[in-house]
């Protein structure tokens, strides 16, 4: 059963002369625990796809279903509240909160979730554990490198276990070695949770443990490409 | 309460990674807003408590005691005193007898008849000089001269403002003598009778009762007045320290005291319009500090919204991961709070810890009283109430403005 239902998504920017037509009537939908990887060129409109999926912008048309609800017909509150509850985030600039330590970042939604101090404490260190960085709880962003940013990012993303998460270009700022150390973690986690994984990227390589691969370009899905 | 402990964390972990320096200067800034609310119309009102203040100290004392409304006198005086003496809670207190002569100078060497005399129509005392002292310590107001001996008689102390010198720079409001200095002899004339009396010295203070008097010893005072019952026209009572004036003023009366004269405590019996002036004073420095409570709102506000705007894509993301707009709005509204608070305190620790006693050792000196800062807790917390809510105000604003975005657009930092 699909977890993710878009139908005809349309994303325009601009009026008049000045409108880009981004998303061209999009139809996508992903599986519970299914791992999807949208890959495409610059400009093709994977990132923008990817924003209207995870609620975190209003597509110009279409409809999105995800765990059976209407996304688009929530308030700007209820937005919020669903997003804590049932999507995860991994951006490419990893995202983190630059004033809170790893811990902090991790355990910030926690807290948003109702979880008491403590507890939330508990599992942001087990999941800064599991990401490998079990030294650094109390470490800052900018005290961190780049991989390990990441590895945070993920660690709160993870940390709430989220239905689905969506990971937008994890690897890009990071090199090789690191990149496939998120790319890892990702499917692990994908694996160990049954999460459903949404994933942009430019890298063939990285997108090769999905189970689909979805190709973009210029506004519409070319082809559909299926690993398992 | 999810909203609160999150915002909680979010902005004192903003306001501990802050530059030391920014959140000094903003706590200045704030603390400088305090004083201003605080001190601005403390000076004012100070001004006038300083005058009040030496008015209790030079001239009406804790208690005062004066005719009743249907008399011209205090009546049954001398047992008044008789009775006031066995009081252990009334430290000292000073007799006055006070009334209004013609007071000539210059009469032996004036020799144009048909000219101008050189007169003033001036207030008259008769104390007990050693009493008076002990109240209202008098003789620390000679300006030349010596003070009055109870032993000696003739001699007369004449009030500074009725000096020609002094009448110049007042601009000629009252009626002056030229001349005048200790040795010179003057007329006092009262109805018919009139007595020469050799000037003893010239008092001055910035209490116009006591610059715009004349003192003479009480048998002299009785006797150009005729005033041979011996009722007084006022008594001043000092009460001893840690004792209430109120409670004085209620055994007074409770002996029956009442019914002889009018007693009052320095509160009721004050002119009023040392109150209203004070009432103006603090009016007119709540106007001025509600101008700095502006200008630390504005300042506030810029700050925030600074803040804000540098954080606006920290704030997408914060939405766009499920944190409550709220919960980002309280920790803009915690820092605001933070910087109130902590400029208050600064504020307020200089003003109780440092100003107050240094305007009390060393006061404002002006014309017409030594101004000394005036804070009272209660009015300081009142001030401290609304600058704290204004920069509240100021806070959530920027904070609500930023906040209230297009998530995808504050992440993306497009506009």
């Amino acid at each position: 059963m699909s977890i993710i239902n878009a139908t005809n998504i349309h994303r325009r920017f601009g009026e008049g002369e000045l409108e880009a037509h981004i998303l061209k009537g999009i139809d996508f939908s992903a599986e519970a625990g299914e791992f999807v990887a949208i890959m495409g060129k610059s400009g093709a409109g994977k990132s923008t796809l990817m924003y209207q999926l995870s609620v975190l912008d209003d597509p110009s048309e279409g409809e999105i279903i995800i765990d059976n609800v209407d996304v688009l017909k929530l308030s700007e509150h209820e937005r919020t509240r669903f997003r804590l509850n049932t999507l995860g985030y991994i951006f490419q600039n990893y995202a983190l909160v630059p004033d809170l330590t790893a811990e902090e970042n991790v355990f910030l939604p926690l807290l948003m979730r109702g979880r008491d101090w403590k507890e939330a404490k508990e599992i942001a260190r087990a999941m800064i554990d599991e990401v490998g960085l079990n030294d650094k709880y109390t470490n800052l962003p900018a005290e961190l490198s780049g991989g390990e940013q990441q590895r945070v990012s993920v660690a709160r993303a993870m940390a709430g276990k989220p239905k689905i998460l969506f990971a937008d270009e994890p690897t890009a700022n990071l090199d090789s070695v690191h990149s496939a150390q998120i790319i890892d973690l990702i499917t692990e986690f994908n694996k160990k949770l049954n999460q459903t994984i949404v994933m942009v990227t430019h890298e063939r390589e990285y997108a090769m443990g999905c189970d689909r691969i979805i190709h973009m370009e210029d506004g519409v899905i070319i082809d559909i490409e299926k690993l398992r | 309460m999810r909203s609160l402990r999150i915002g909680f964390l979010l902005g004192m972990r903003q306001i501990q990674r802050a530059s030391l320096w920014t959140n000094i200067l903003i706590v200045f800034v704030m603390a400088l807003t305090f004083l201003n609310l605080i001190a601005v119309s403390g000076v004012l009102v100070g001004l006038i408590t300083g005058a009040e203040r030496a008015v209790r100290a030079e001239s009406l004392g804790d208690i005062i005691i004066t005719e009743r409304d249907d008399q011209n006198n205090i009546l049954e005086t001398e047992s008044i005193i008789r009775q006031i003496k066995t009081y252990p809670e009334i430290e000292t207190y000073a007799v006055r007898y006070i009334g209004a002569g013609r007071l000539e100078a210059n009469y032996k060497e004036r020799r144009d008849l048909s000219g101008e005399r050189d007169i003033a129509q001036v207030t008259v005392t008769g104390i007990d000089p050693i009493q008076e002292d002990t109240m209202s310590h008098l003789s620390d107001n000679m300006l030349e001269g010596e003070y009055l001996d109870p032993n000696e008689e003739g001699y007369i102390l004449i009030g500074y403002y009725y000096l020609q010198e002094a009448s110049d720079k007042f601009g000629d409001i009252f009626d002056s003598l030229s001349n005048i200095k200790p040795g010179v002899t003057v007329r006092m004339t009262v109805g018919d009778i009139s007595k020469e009396f050799i000037v003893k010295g010239i008092v001055q203070s910035k209490v116009d009762e006591v610059s715009l008097n004349t003192y003479i010893t009480e048998k002299e005072f009785r006797r150009l007045f005729g005033r041979i019952d011996r009722n007084a026209d006022r008594i001043t009572i000092r009460v001893a320290d840690n004792v209430s004036e109120d409670s004085v003023k209620a055994t007074l009366i409770e002996s029956g005291l009442g019914q002889y004269a009018k007693i009052q405590t320095f509160e009721e019996g004050k002119p009023k319009f040392i109150t209203d002036i004070k009432n103006t004073m603090n009016l007119l420095g709540t106007f001025i500090g509600s101008i700095g409570i502006i200008v630390a709102s504005i300042t506030i506000f810029i700050i925030i919204f600074i803040n804000a705007l540098s954080r606006r894509s920290q704030i997408g993301i914060l939405k766009g991961i499920g944190i409550e707009r709220k919960a980002i709005e309280i920790a803009y509204v915690l820092q605001a709070a933070f910087y109130a608070l902590a400029g208050s305190a600064c504020g307020a620790l200089l003003t109780y810890g440092f100003l107050l006693g240094y305007f009390e050792r060393n006061p404002i000196k002006f014309p017409f009283s030594d101004g000394i800062l005036v804070a009272p807790p209660d009015e300081t917390f009142l001030r401290f109430l609304v600058l704290f809510a204004v920069t509240l105000i100021a806070g959530f604003l920027p904070a609500w403005m930023i906040v209230r975005q297009n998530t995808l657009n504050s992440i993306l930092g497009r506009k």
